[in-house]
This record gives C-alpha cells, sequence and structure tokens, in this order.
C-alpha cells in the first residue's frame, strides 16, 4: 500500500510544528540575549513578527513575564512553543505506526520536559536558557529523524514540511528586522551598528559562517542578501526554496506521483520570483513586499501540496477514478494478448 | 518456603522474604509448594536479589514503558494523561505440561463457537435440537441478522479470541470468560516479554522459554488466509479508533508488528461495495480489515448513524465479500454471559468430545434445577445478571447481608432468565514484587488464539494481578497490573 493520505499529512505537519517551535525560541532567545535594555520595545517586535500585536493587546500589557507566557508556556495560544511542541507530538503519535521507535521516544520524552518547564513560570533570567533547551531539542529531533526515518515518501512530506516553515520563519525574521532599523533612530556608533545586525545573523545561525564568507561586513545589504539567496546555508530562503523543489521533483520522477504538477507549478513560479530577485539592484528598497510575496507563494505552495495529496477522494471521484482504472487494465490486457 | 538464612550480610533483605501463599495455589511453587528443578535457577535469584536493588530495577523497568510510550492513555475534559499498566517483574510460569493442556482446551473452545456462530447465522440446528435456548440467541443484542446467510472464508467468524482463565485452589484451570470481539492485551504479553529481556536477563538464565515476539507475523498470516475468495496478494489493515482510543498503543503495536498501515475510518471509502484506502497515489484496494471497533460503530449505513469512527457501506462490502473482517460482525452472541454456560453443551455438540478446560460451575437459573439450587445456597455463591458487563449487579453471597441475600432472591425469582450463578473460586496467586518483599496476589491469564484455517495459540499470555492484597479483581482500572507469562519448552 502505498503511504496513506493522512499520515503523508501528518508527517508534513510534524516537521512544521517542530520547525516552528525551534525558529519560535531562537528569535526569543535573540531578542532576550540581544535586544537591547526597553523591555516593551524590545517584545513589541516580537508581536509584529507574528502579527499578533492585537491578540495580546488585548489582554496584557507587554513585559518579559507576560510575553514569556504567551509565546512559551501559553497552552491556550496555538502559536506558542509549547502549543506546537504539543502538536507535533499529537501528530507524532498519530504516524507511531509508521515512523521509527527512535523518533517517538526522542519527541516523548522531549515533550514531557517541556510540559515540566511549563508547570512553573519562567524566571525571566532563565529565558534564554529555556529558549536554548528547545532550539537544542528541536534539533536532536530532526537529527533523530535524518538518522533513522526510512526515506521514502514519508520523509518527502516531512521535508516539505520543515522547508517551507523554515522559508516562512526566515522571510518573517527577515521583514521585521529590516523594518525595525528603519524606523530606529540612526546612531552612526559603528559598534552598534555591528550588534544590531550579527543579532539576526546569530538568529539564523548564520554568524559565523556569515563572517567567514563576507569578511564580517554586516550591512544590510550584505545580510539580507545572504538570508534570502545563499544556496547553502540550510536557513537561506533560497536553500529552502531548492529542497522543496528537489522534493517536489523526486515525487514526481521517483515515486510516480502526477499529482505533483501543481505544487511543482507554485514552486516553479516561487522560485523564478527568487531569482528575479537576486538580480534586482533595489531589493531592498522593496524587500516589505518581496517578504510578502515570499510568504503568500509558501502559503499558496502549502495548500497545493494540500489538495494534491493530503485530502480524500469524494465518493464520485472515486468512481471515476476506479472505472478509469480499471478501463486502463483492460485495454493492457487486450495489448498483452 | 523462603527464608533470609541463604544471606550472609543479615543487613540485607531477600526479595523472596517472608513469602507465604497461604491456602491458596501459588502458580510458582506448584502443588508441592517447594520450588521444582524447573524453576530452581529463577527461585535462587529472586532469593538472592536484595529488595531494595530488585525494586529499583522494577522502577528503572518502569520508567522506560512510560517513554517508550506503551502506555494507555486516559483522557479527561481538560488532559490527556498517559499511563502505564503497573508491571511486576516476578514472572508468572508455565510447565510444559500445564501449556499442553491450556492450548488443547483454547483451540477445543475457539473451534466450538466457530462451528456455533456458523451454525446460528445458517440452519440453527443447535437451537432447533434445544440445546442453547432459542431465544438466549436470536434476542440476544449481540446477534446480528445481517449476518445470516452469509459464507465467511474459512467459515471463521473469530479470528482473535483470548480466553480468560484462572485456577482455583487444587490448581485446576477453569475458563472464566471467553472474549471473541476484539479482545485487548496482547502487546503487553510481547511488551512485557521484551522489557523482561532488556531489564532482567538474569531472571531468565538456565530457563527455556518459549518465544512470543513472532505474534505479529502469525496474526498477520491468518488474517492473509481468511482474505476474499481469488485475492492472492490481499491488502491486510488494522482499523483503530484513533489516537484517542485508550488501547491505541494496542493498535500501533500490532500495525507495526504486522506491518500494515493503521486505519481510521475516515482513511477507508466503499465504492461499488469495495473498500479503498485514501494514499498519496489515489485509492488503494483494502481486502482484510483487523477491526478494533466494535460492531455497533462499524458502519453508521447499517449500525449507530452516529459513528463517527466508522467506515459507511462497509456492512455491504462484506455481504459482497469483497472484504473480510476480524472478528466478523455478530460474534457478540457467542462471548455472552449467559452463552458462556452452554459452551461444554456446545463442545459436546459439534466435537462429540468432552471440554478439555472446564468451566466455573455454572448454574443457570433459567433451567429449574440450576434456579432450586442458586436459591438454596445463595448464601455461598455468586450471583451475576447476564445482560450487565463490567461488574454491575452482581451479589458476592458469603460477603452479602442477610438484607441483601433476601432482595438478591427476590430480585431472582422475578427474572430467572437474567442469572446464573457460579461458586467463589478462591483464585492462585503469585508472588508479587510488593514495598515489603514478594507477597501473594491473585492472577488470572488470558491467553491468544488467533484463527484462520485453523487455530494458534500464543505461547504465553497476559498474567493479569490484583495488586490489593486480597483483592481479586485484575482490571487495570481498579488497580490491576501485568506479569510476564513464561511458558517452559519441553
Amino acid at each position: 500500500v502505498r503511504l496513506l493520505s493522512r499520515n503523508a499529512e501528518a508527517l508534513f505537519w510534524l516537521a512544521r510544528y517542530l520547525e516552528r517551535a525551534a525558529s519560535l525560541a531562537r528569535v526569543i532567545e535573540m531578542q532576550s540575549s540581544f535586544g537591547g535594555q526597553d523591555e516593551e520595545r524590545t517584545w513589541s517586535w516580537l508581536l509584529k513578527l507574528y502579527a499578533d500585536e492585537e491578540r495580546f493587546r488585548d489582554s496584557k500589557d507587554v513585559t518579559t513575564a507576560s510575553i514569556i507566557a504567551f509565546y512559551v508556556t501559553d497552552l491556550g495560544n496555538p502559536g506558542s512553543i509549547r502549543s506546537s511542541i504539543h502538536w507535533a507530538r499529537e501528530n507524532a503519535r498519530a504516524l507511531r505506526p509508521f515512523i521509527p521507535l527512535e523518533m517517538w521516544v526522542q519527541l516523548n520524552s522531549f515533550h514531557a520536559s517541556v510540559e515540566v518547564m511549563a508547570a512553573e513560570p519562567i524566571e525571566p533570567a532563565r529565558l534564554p536558557q529555556v529558549c536554548s533547551d528547545i532550539r537544542t531539542g528541536c534539533l536532536a529531533q530532526l537529527g533523530i529523524t535524518e538518522g533513522t526515518l526510512f526515506q521514502g515518501e514519508g520523509y518527502i512530506f516531512f521535508k516539505l514540511g520543515l522547508m517551507i516553515e523554515r522559508a516562512d520563519q526566515t522571510s518573517r525574521l527577515l521583514d521585521v528586522k529590516f523594518a525595525q532599523a528603519s524606523l530606529r533612530p540612526v546612531s552612526g556608533d559603528p559598534a552598534e551598528e555591528f550588534v544590531f545586525w550579527s543579532t539576526i545573523l546569530r538568529t539564523a545561525a548564520a554568524y559565523q559562517v556569515f563572517n567567514r564568507l563576507e569578511t564580517g561586513q554586516a550591512d544590510p545589504e550584505r545580510v539580507g542578501r545572504f538570508l534570502i539567496h545563499n544556496p547553502r546555508h540550510p536557513r537561506a530562503i533560497g536553500f529552502c526554496v531548492r529542497a522543496i523543489g528537489n522534493a517536489l521533483h523526486e515525487l514526481g520522477d521517483a515515486f510516480q506521483l502526477p499529482r505533483s504538477d501543481r505544487a511543482l507549478e507554485a514552486y516553479g513560479a516561487l522560485l523564478q520570483g527568487l531569482e528575479a530577485a537576486e538580480q534586482d539592484p533595489n531589493l531592498s528598497s522593496r524587500l516589505h513586499q518581496f517578504n510578502d510575496w515570499i510568504q503568500s507563494s509558501l502559503i499558496t505552495l502549502a495548500a497545493e501540496i494540500d489538495g494534491g495529496f493530503f485530502r480524500p477522494t469524494s465518493p464520485e471521484a472515486a468512481r471515476e477514478d476506479i472505472h478509469g482504472r480499471r478501463g486502463a487494465t483492460q485495454i493492457q490486457s487486450q495489448q498483452q494478448s | 518456603m523462603a527464608t533470609v538464612s541463604a544471606l550472609k550480610n543479615p543487613k540485607t533483605v531477600s526479595a523472596l522474604a517472608g513469602y507465604d501463599p497461604g491456602d491458596f495455589h501459588c502458580e510458582l511453587l506448584g502443588p508441592e509448594r517447594q520450588p521444582n528443578r524447573q524453576i530452581a535457577s529463577l527461585w535462587h535469584c529472586l532469593e538472592t536479589s536484595e529488595l531494595s536493588v530488585l525494586r529499583q530495577r522494577a522502577a528503572d523497568a518502569e520508567r522506560e514503558l512510560f517513554n517508550l510510550g506503551i502506555t494507555f492513555t486516559v483522557y479527561t475534559e481538560k488532559d490527556a494523561i498517559d499511563r502505564i499498566l503497573p508491571f511486576d517483574v516476578i514472572p508468572r510460569v508455565l510447565s510444559a505440561a500445564d501449556w499442553k493442556k491450556i492450548e488443547a482446551g483454547v483451540k477445543q473452545r475457539v473451534r466450538a463457537l466457530n462451528l456455533f456462530l456458523h451454525d446460528v447465522y445458517h440452519e440453527g440446528k443447535i437451537l432447533k435440537d434445544g440445546v442453547v435456548p432459542k431465544d438466549l440467541v436470536l434476542g440476544n443484542a449481540n446477534y446480528r441478522p445481517e449476518m445470516v446467510g452469509l459464507d465467511l472464508p474459512q467459515h471463521t467468524y473469530i479470528h482473535v479470541n483470548g480466553t480468560d482463565i484462572v485456577r482455583d485452589q487444587s490448581g485446576a484451570f477453569l475458563v472464566l470468560e471467553d472474549n471473541g470481539r476484539s479482545p485487548s492485551g496482547v502487546s503487553y504479553v510481547v511488551e512485557n516479554r521484551h522489557l523482561m529481556q532488556r531489564a532482567f536477563p538474569d531472571l531468565m538464565q538456565g530457563l527455556r522459554i518459549r518465544p512470543v515476539s513472532d505474534y505479529g507475523k502469525r496474526l498477520l498470516g491468518k488474517l492473509r488466509e481468511v482474505a476474499p475468495e481469488g485475492v492472492t496478494d490481499p491488502c491486510v489493515v488494522l482499523l483503530s479508533p484513533g489516537i484517542y482510543n485508550s488501547a491505541y498503543f494496542e493498535h500501533v503495536f500490532l500495525a507495526r508488528e504486522m506491518g500494515v498501515p493503521l486505519v481510521e475510518g475516515r482513511d477507508l471509502i466503499v465504492v461499488d461495495d469495495r473498500v479503498y484506502a485514501h494514499t498519496i497515489a489515489g485509492l488503494s484496494p483494502v481486502h482484510v480489515i483487523y477491526r478494533r471497533i466494535n460492531d455497533d460503530f462499524l458502519d453508521p449505513e447499517a449500525f449507530n448513524p452516529t459513528s463517527m469512527l466508522g467506515v459507511p457501506g462497509v456492512l455491504r462490502a462484506v455481504r459482497k465479500g469483497t472484504v473480510t473482517l476480524a472478528n466478523a460482525i455478530g460474534t457478540g452472541v457467542a462471548d455472552d454471559k449467559a452463552v458462556y454456560a452452554y459452551v461444554p453443551r456446545i463442545i459436546r455438540y459439534y466435537l462429540a468430545e468432552e471440554p478439555v478446560l472446564a468451566n466455573v460451575e455454572t448454574h443457570i437459573c433459567r433451567e429449574p434445577e440450576g434456579l432450586a439450587y442458586t436459591l438454596a445456597n445463595l448464601e455461598h455463591l455468586v450471583l451475576k445478571p447476564v445482560g450487565e458487563s463490567g461488574g454491575y449487579g452482581i451479589v458476592i453471597g458469603p460477603k452479602a447481608t442477610k438484607a441483601e441475600l433476601e432482595a438478591a432472591a427476590e430480585k431472582l425469582k422475578a427474572d430467572p432468565t437474567n442469572f446464573i450463578s457460579q461458586p467463589m473460586i478462591g483464585l492462585s496467586v503469585s508472588p508479587t514484587l510488593m514495598d515489603g518483599g514478594a507477597r501473594p496476589r491473585h492472577v488470572d491469564l488470558r491467553p491468544y488464539a488467533v484463527t484462520g484455517r485453523d487455530t494458534w495459540v500464543l505461547p504465553g499470555g497476559l498474567t493479569r494481578v490484583a495488586l490489593k492484597e486480597g483483592s481479586i479483581v485484575v482490571n487495570s482500572s481498579q488497580g490491576g497490573g501485568t506479569k510476564d507469562t513464561w511458558v517452559l519448552a519441553e
């Protein structure tokens, strides 16, 4: 039997939730360590990044404690780290007959540790450590997946979820940081400039490699281009989009799934836009529109994958499918005889 | 008997110190009340184990069960709580001779029950001959008229069966109940063994224990035997109610061991009376469904219309013979409490043999002799209503007050057909590791039998143990645990 649609969907979302939790942990860690002294300003950026300003302001003041509760431990916030890990585990639970035991055991223990951590309020001073533990936990999960999950059809859907979510997260991060840069008072102090731009690089795990490749010239233009286009940095949008393309091609070629056609079209448009942007000397001036476009293209792509592979066939389409197939087999057997 | 004398250091406490089975049959010591040659190494190993060390190892083993997710889930409004079934490290051991008898008895029972089901859904000879009362079968809530006249592959209705067996004070095996719908617990049999192998290899040393790990392979083989006619490479799936079912782990385990997809109702669709699964490549035909969903919820078209768990139209496919359900629809009429009383007669009727395993002596109150005996001896008997499950409405004579006994007698006289009565059984005990050391605790046994063309019995079974002192309730919901069950090779 081929992979059940429900399992493919769960693998896709397992990866998205893990990546979402890890990205959020990265961002909070960055803001709490390098964000500056002003509590409210530091955290307002986070609300902007996830477009949560309205939902949050309705109920609370922006303080470190309220932000921690909202983004880390609140199970009532579907976007919190704890929610993401909860839903990652629920998807993994549905996948238990499919995934290797090692993947489940790791996620089960990781989830249990997050539940223990969330049982009591987190001291702001401990926040960076908590975020770093979560980030490491998610990465360990990805490593175990790479090292144990059979790389058949299921793995491709995991990979698609992972890369779509990561491209989206990097795009949002860029968007907010550039908006932040344009609004803040110009400081003129090169040391301060360096801190600001190296922060985003650290968040995207790109600080060291950027220094090596770009000889430490962390100006907005270079940082932006690196995180958008670099084909070898695993958190750069260009890298993620190409990985999506490889996965979709594999579904079509190696796994003979014609249903990947529409998703491949959406991918083609995404790649084209990305390549055009690479040639665009004025990209930084339209970075916000570009990021908007990236994010909505990723939504379209995810919807095509969903429609092509995850939705059950309707009874009418099913009848057509079966009768079509029977007809085809008949023709084939006629040719053979 | 166990003493601490074997230990050199007087400060250490042997895990077996103070163990005394009292008046009950002990599963480890047997009728001689002495560790025999076969289990001598195990006994020695336990006797020289320090209690605190063994307790610590047991606690580690239970934590491992939790991390591995060998759990059942209790859902409340707010939370999903994963619990493990408490696991006792001291195994229950069955000799080769004892096992031979259990195996033969289980096979005989399953064979008779399958013949009975085929008969009641066809000519109904046993009813016409008056061996089993007609209304008991045809009026039974679990009787499914939809199954009348259907010929099932290999004439098998009960593909997976669990027989609940107890042992009385004399050590005799008695069948307490047949489970022919979808008996659960077999995953614990295999997982308990794996845990013992990982965590307590020292206890197993020197013993020849029959393996249980191939259950999934055997089950799959039997399920393939009952595929619809003409299907040479059948697609087998396991149908589960999904992750919110408390037995979900077992479903995962079985699907994994068989190497077949675990599906939910929403993964399947019936088109032109054939069953298909939704896959990423479109619809894929399904031929055998090992279903862990009750009849009621199986097909909203035919049974409970509000069921979201089932597959609309699956009964039509069954009736067309394009798909086999295991177990078949309507087996509940064979494992009913009232029908249970007739199983010895059912065995004699179809097989012309005496039952290998006796029932617990049962008085059928719808019969005049049974009613008279029950009324005369109520204070010594356990009175059970046949229509209830989960222990509701049971009156335990020896523990009831005079007023309770009188009320029970009134109820019984008003509706004798609704009752059976049985003597109190002094269930056998097995040494079980408690805070103060090994203590006698009551146990039962559920061997599993799988049937396609013929029947195979897993050499082992689920030993449930009542962890509360004196309790005879082994259910996990009421403080029961499990033990690994070792069947010794000859």
